[in-house]
């Protein structure tokens, strides 16, 4: 997901614009020349300059510091294999949220929870013999320590807790 | 003085507040140790569950969680060369050489001990700067705290191991989040798009652990799996330590003192803190040659000073709701969620919680010895557990708690989104750190501003008027121009250096 810096400063040229004009088209306080529109004009302002720095390449020279972080030998010895679609993998983890979110009042905390948890667990390597158990038991300790210790009021749908 | 302390121990001394702080030590202790997993991260990961306790043992929980998880870093650096925590990255490779050559007793012993001796110096810190400090804040007027808010959002993006420039862009975009919802001086709906569930505005936490937790997984996806710990065996673990503390007694003094005022500093917390002391260390140390081939000296002074930055990090939370550091960036907003606003008079009104914060600090700190010793002894079989049994359940935890925040689904849309910003930026050299500071901070920031140029009539001129106002704003202003000047005056060093080679 590495994008030009050109690329993520036009981004945020127009995002700065877009929240300037949206801050500047507020309707003011009657009476009063300072309102909620200030604000966001002077972010959004400030918002397109850092873009346009971005855009033309200022304080890029302090980026060469980040290497610092030592990593381990493995992950540059054996580099991911790169498909086209492996990017992808990364938006598993959001999607599941959302999933949880469409899903959740409809199949329940217990079924969904374990359908998220069987699907992240094999997508980072885990044979079946290990994220099915996983899948199966880790709903249920977490209903325990959410919903019945902690009172938050999780779907039941499906499958009732026995608890 | 005597019946507030008395105070603080009667509020700490309920069952609540010892299990709560029992059990976040060992929690912390276990996320902090594995990698990947930062303090920031096992912080936030926490706030839903603070959401069931009373203030003191919700406070409790977050102080122990933090301390024990800044400390187990250490260990997975030190056995496998992969720092737990961002802020044992600075030493781990040092570490690491003296498991090589077979002192990893004496690299982890030094770990938990210097961080305990840091973080206890961390809360004196905060006990003998906080009440003066309190004094002169309750003469701040709006002007002085915008400025003081502008200054912590200067400096999280000067001491940014990335592009100043980025950081500040990243900070912007905290800062515009922030604006949305009907909570600005108007009441008007603001970026909602005429969506319901906006009104109210981004909620810091579920943003948190949307950037901090749920990024980390989506990053878990496309790198391979770290390598396994090989099993060992532990001499003792203490032997040897009050002999390094007699030996080394001024680093690890300039350790603590140095994490001291890093932690103060709103925006740069304990990772920044080890680096810092680590370079100090062998800059200043009478055998430079041996650091990077496991010597222990700049173990000791590194730790002493990340440990001492996470205590001290709360004097500019506790006094300006000014975070120091990310993870007193959460702890405020459960201060808030608690009813201990943060301000000058919580030290006046709430004293004896005031005092049971310190005591908190100093249980936790010693407490971090035993179980610190406990843990590394049992760290060879949870590093263990593969990546693959730890990330889903941290998924659901982040489902699971960011629905909590307000019994909605709200939350859990807004932790996906913000993982997706938070890994899009991360990938590309924004410090989601400064986002998330812009985010905390941008209601107080705006009130401030606005509330300023109500007061003065729309003109700037009364920002620098008052005497510590021109200080605040000498001071932000210079942070804001730093990148300027340094950017000059490489472009003027640069041809001094070349002609200096050529010669």
């Amino acid at each position: 997901m590495r994008l030009p810096d050109s690329v993520t400063g036009s981004f945020l040229v127009v995002l700065g614009a877009a929240a300037a004009y949206g801050g500047y088209i507020l309707p003011p306080v009657p009476g009063q020349p300072i309102g909620p529109n200030v604000f966001p004009l002077v972010i959004g302002c400030g918002l397109a300059l850092c873009g346009l720095a971005i855009v033309f390449g200022i304080g890029h020279s302090f980026e060469e510091e980040e290497e610092l972080v030592p990593f381990e030998d493995g992950q540059a010895a054996a580099p991911p294999p790169q498909g086209r679609l492996y990017g992808l993998r990364a938006l598993l983890p959001p999607a599941l949220l959302l999933f949880y979110v469409v899903a959740a009042d409809r199949l329940g905390f217990i079924v969904t929870a374990a359908i998220m948890v069987y699907v992240t667990s094999t997508a980072l390597g885990a044979k079946w013999k290990l994220a099915l158990p996983l899948a199966a038991l880790s709903p249920f300790a977490i209903h325990l320590i959410f919903g019945k210790l902690l009172r938050v009021p999780l779907p039941a749908g499906l499958l009732p807790t026995p608890w | 003085m005597l019946k507030t302390l008395l105070d603080a121990f009667a509020l700490i001394s309920t069952w609540e507040v010892i299990i709560a702080m029992i059990a976040a030590s060992v929690y912390g202790l276990v996320i902090g140790s594995l990698p990947g997993l930062s303090a920031t991260m096992a912080t936030a990961l926490l706030v839903p569950v603070t959401f069931y306790l009373s203030p003191i043992a919700a406070i409790a929980t977050i102080v122990a969680a933090s301390s024990m998880a800044i400390f187990s870093g250490d260990i997975p650096g030190a056995l496998l060369r992969i720092p737990g925590t961002p802020a044992s990255a600075a030493y781990a490779d040092e570490a690491y050489a003296m498991t090589r050559k077979g002192q990893a007793e004496l690299a982890l012993g030094a770990g938990v001990w210097f961080s305990a001796v840091g973080g206890i110096a961390g809360v004196l810190s905060l006990m003998i700067l906080a009440p003066p400090l309190a004094e002169i804040a309750l003469s701040f007027s709006t002007f002085e705290y915008f400025w003081l808010a502008l200054l912590g959002l200067m400096c999280a993006t000067l001491v940014a191991r990335s592009s100043p420039v980025k950081a500040i862009a990243g900070m912007f975009i905290g800062l515009l989040v922030s604006c949305i919802g009907i909570e600005n001086p108007g009441g008007i709906p603001r970026f909602t798009f005429g969506i319901t569930d906006l009104f109210g505005g981004i909620e810091p936490i579920p943003a948190l652990v949307g950037v901090f937790a749920v990024a980390q997984v989506m990053r878990a996806m496309l790198t391979p799996e770290p390598p396994p710990l090989p099993r060992r065996k532990f001499g003792s673990i203490m032997a040897g330590q009050w002999r390094l503390t007699k030996l080394y007694h001024w680093q690890m003094t300039r350790g603590n003192i140095v994490g001291i005022i890093i932690g103060v500093l709103p925006g740069a917390g304990a990772d920044m803190a080890a680096w810092v002391s680590y370079a100090m260390s062998k800059r200043f140390s009478k055998e430079p040659e041996k650091f990077g081939t496991g010597h222990v000296e700049g173990l000791v002074e590194a730790g002493a000073s990340n440990n001492a930055s996470i205590a001290s990090g709360w004097v500019p939370s506790l006094l300006f709701g000014i975070p120091g550091d990310t993870i007193a960036a959460i702890a405020i907003g459960v201060l808030y969620m608690k009813g201990l606003n943060p301000g000058p008079t919580l030290f006046t009104e709430k004293a004896s919680s005031m005092y049971a914060i310190y005591l908190m600090f100093i249980i936790a700190n010693i407490l971090m010895i035993p179980l610190g010793i406990a843990m590394i002894r049992v760290a060879a079989y949870i590093l263990l557990a593969p990546r693959s049994t730890v990330m889903p359940i941290i998924m659901l935890c982040c489902a699971v708690g960011s629905f909590a925040i307000g019994n909605n689904m709200f939350g859990v849309v807004t932790v996906a989104a913000f993982g997706v910003i938070g890994y899009v930026m991360e990938a590309n050299g924004y410090p989601v750190a400064a986002m998330v500071l812009g985010i905390v901070m941008g209601t107080m920031v705006e009130q401030a501003f606005v509330t300023s140029l109500i007061k003065s009539d729309g003109s700037i001129l009364p920002f620098f008027e008052r005497p510590v106002a021109a200080i605040l704003a000498a001071m932000a202003i210079g942070a804001l121009l730093w990148p300027v000047m340094v950017w000059v005056w490489r472009k003027v060093k640069q041809p001094q250096t070349a002609a200096a080679t050529t010669r």
